[in-house]
């Protein structure tokens, strides 16, 4: 496992320190508020051409080095523009910082290759591109996650899709049943964290009872979460849920990465993997709810 | 996005990669226009999927009259799904070899892919079997993808190999160029004196970096017809497909994942959705415009039955959402079918009394409003209409 899944066990138990890049933007601003609401410990936020000296109280610097310094912040929440997101993840990781979220859509995709490798070669954790972020529920919540979603329970969540997410922890919640690490890893093809990064960590986590994955048409991320399911025994039940099974070939729905080229990345493909690796695959989001509620993670 | 093989041999032609000589043509009846290379010809259907070989939709003509006939054949038919609009015209090229290049970014080895093979063509999922058929590197940056076209091409004999290197170093400069995540050319050209042709040319274009890349931003903009989905992204800043033209349920949904996830489920169910939309309320900003947008594109639909709206809000205020959806109603008197909304977040109080007041049935729970959205279409599978 890389230096990741320990922070992941970190902000289990301790009260790690957040930075948010572009916090005097319409959107840092807002969210730096409701994460801070939530519990998130931010410490700082950083932007490069303001002149404020603080938001809400949270002390402005001019770049992460000197908030690192001055702030001893091990995460960041990036909410800068779309081209600015490289400069910003390279800056964190500079920094030291060991956890790094970028909620922007839109990242270039030869850019998002050159920071996925930065923050591997580092040993950082990058959550991004395009994610609405991850979250502890009842803890701490990096990015806009909606909180009428989150609740501690049993379920490891991770998904490249928001709003289906929300839907189907929203669903969970209602009836019951919440999450321990809810991670959005995103909806493009070339990110940071993917799914099979996260499977150590799951697995060895023992509160987490089940895991959920919400996966769709595109990519061979869930291909390799197959591949990661088998590696290791995995002794908990994983249920998956995968969007796209009516989309035309060839057409981008929504997320860069949601796109079918010839048999590669359709359901048929994926739901084969997965199976064989023995998870149970759904096609609506009921079925999937009504499933993991009636066993409550059980099997 | 993919392009289709006309424009891509267009963008390479202008970049100085030799392609055969070539002519886009929308109907049998704009050859006599078109000025043709000489023949004899290859007529292929301008579709951006692979597999156009097996699926018969690259045809050889040997004359006008039989060029014609293939485009005639071809347009307006449907080739793995996907409408063909027009036809590429192109000089045939025979007696030399054919051997494969592709660059493809790979998200998991976090670089660009480069394969290479002495021989290519329409098997060439079989030769990639074959141990040693096609040779593979990853490269990370401009000067590794370089070394990875030197190393790839050394091992090749002779002419080829010198084919090989040239071709792959002046298609690796078009990739960083042009930011593309698949430039494949099958097969490449190559004859006896090491000389070489791109003779198909698959390249798939990053839409992310459009905005930073002026010249493909105005060509998509151009050729909006062929690209519909493209030009609206970066006019309107958002995601709409059209999926049937004769749809029976137009959405107005935010969220790719849920949106996908819902049009899944109404199509197992045996319907019709009209569209596939992520409108983002985000960033609506007190605007009614791209609500008005889509529902004068699902107004348009002949077989539209009702409207679901789907808005699932972390942050969006409902009461405002539902001032707008009744605003952009208003705009659109076109619409006459009746709307069904499920909205979940803030403000859901206020939101019920407006729109309860302007007709629009409101429910919280999304299967149960898909339900009520369903009893208003009557052709189920098996129906009538289908």
């Amino acid at each position: 496992m890389r230096a990741g899944g320990a922070m992941f066990e970190r902000l289990f138990s301790e009260r790690v320190g957040v930075l948010v890049q572009g916090i005097t933007g319409r959107q840092g601003r807002q969210h730096s508020a409701l994460m801070r609401a939530y519990g998130t410990h931010i410490v700082g936020g950083v932007s490069s051409s303001s002149t404020e000296a603080s938001v809400d109280g949270v002390p402005v610097f001019a770049d992460c080095r000197h908030a690192v310094a001055a702030t001893g912040a091990e995460a960041s929440v990036i909410m800068v523009p779309a081209y600015a997101v490289l400069a910003a993840i390279i800056e964190a990781i500079e920094a030291g910082i060991k956890l790094v979220v970028s909620v922007t859509e839109g990242m270039p995709v030869h850019d998002a290759l050159i920071a996925a490798r930065m923050a591997r070669r580092h040993g950082v954790y990058w959550i991004g591109p395009s994610t609405p972020g991850l979250a502890i529920p009842g803890r701490i919540k990096l990015g806009f996650l909606p909180d009428v979603a989150l609740a501690p329970g049993p379920v490891g969540l991770m998904t490249k899709s928001g709003t289906l997410s929300y839907e189907i922890g929203y669903r969970l919640v209602q009836r019951g049943v919440g999450q321990t690490l809810w991670a959005g890893v995103g909806g493009d093809s070339v990110k940071g964290v993917r799914f099979a990064d996260l499977v150590p960590f799951y697995r060895d986590h023992e509160a987490t009872r089940c895991l959920v994955v919400i996966g769709e048409i595109g990519g061979t991320e869930e291909e390799e979460l197959a591949e990661a399911l088998r590696a290791h025994p995995f002794e908990k039940p994983v249920c998956v849920l995968l969007a796209g099974a009516s989309a035309p070939e060839g057409v981008t729905m929504g997320h860069a990465g949601a796109i079918i080229q010839g048999a590669r990345g359709s359901v048929a493909s994926k739901t084969a993997a997965l199976e064989a690796a023995g998870a149970k695959v759904f096609s609506t989001m009921e079925h999937l709810v009504e499933h993991v509620v009636r066993t409550k993670g059980r099997a | 996005m993919m392009l289709l093989e006309h424009d891509a041999k267009s963008l390479l032609g202008e970049n100085g990669i030799l392609v055969p000589a070539g002519v886009f043509v929308d109907s049998a009846a704009a050859i006599e226009a078109a000025s043709l290379p000489p023949g004899p010809w290859m007529v292929k259907a301008q579709v951006a999927v692979g597999g156009r070989g097996k699926a018969g939709a690259i045809r050889a003509a040997d004359t006008l009259a039989e060029a014609a006939a293939h485009v005639a054949a071809l347009v307006g038919t449907k080739v793995r799904g996907r409408p063909v609009h027009g036809c590429r015209i192109e000089q045939r090229v025979t007696g030399m070899r054919e051997s494969y290049i592709s660059f493809s970014v790979d998200p998991a080895g976090m670089g660009v892919r480069v394969l290479m093979g002495e021989q290519g063509g329409i098997d060439i999922e079989k030769i990639a079997e074959r141990s040693g058929g096609i040779r593979s590197s990853v490269a990370y940056d401009k000067e590794s993808l370089r070394e990875a076209v030197r190393s790839l091409s050394a091992g090749a004999p002779g002419a080829l190999r010198r084919a090989l290197g040239e071709a792959g170093q002046a298609l690796a400069e078009i990739v960083w160029k042009f930011e593309a995540t698949l430039l494949e050319v099958n097969p490449l050209f190559i004859r006896d004196d090491g000389s070489w042709v791109a003779g198909d040319a698959k390249l798939a274009i990053d839409d992310n970096a459009l905005e930073r890349q002026p010249a493909l931003k105005s060509f998509f903009l151009e050729r909006r017809r062929a690209y519909p989905e493209v030009a609206l992204k970066l006019e309107e800043g958002f995601d709409y497909v059209l999926l049937n033209a004769d749809g029976q349920i137009g959405l107005v949904t935010t969220g790719a994942g849920l949106s996908m996830a819902l049009v899944d489920q109404i199509t197992a169910a045996g319907y019709r959705p009209f569209n596939f939309v992520d409108i983002r309320t985000g960033q609506f900003r007190g605007d009614p415009r791209r609500l008005v947008q889509v529902l004068r594109w699902i107004a348009a639909g002949a077989q539209i039955r009702v409207v679901l709206v789907n808005i699932f809000a972390g942050i969006t205020h409902l009461g405002e959402f539902a001032r707008l959806l009744v605003e952009a109603l208003r705009l659109v008197p076109e619409m006459r079918a009746p709307i069904v909304a499920r909205l979940v977040g803030n403000g859901q109080a206020e939101a019920e009394s407006i729109l309860s007041a302007s007709g629009v049935v409101l429910e919280t729970d999304l299967d149960r409003a898909l339900a009520l959205a369903l009893e208003h279409v009557p052709d189920a599978r098996g129906g009538r209409n289908v």
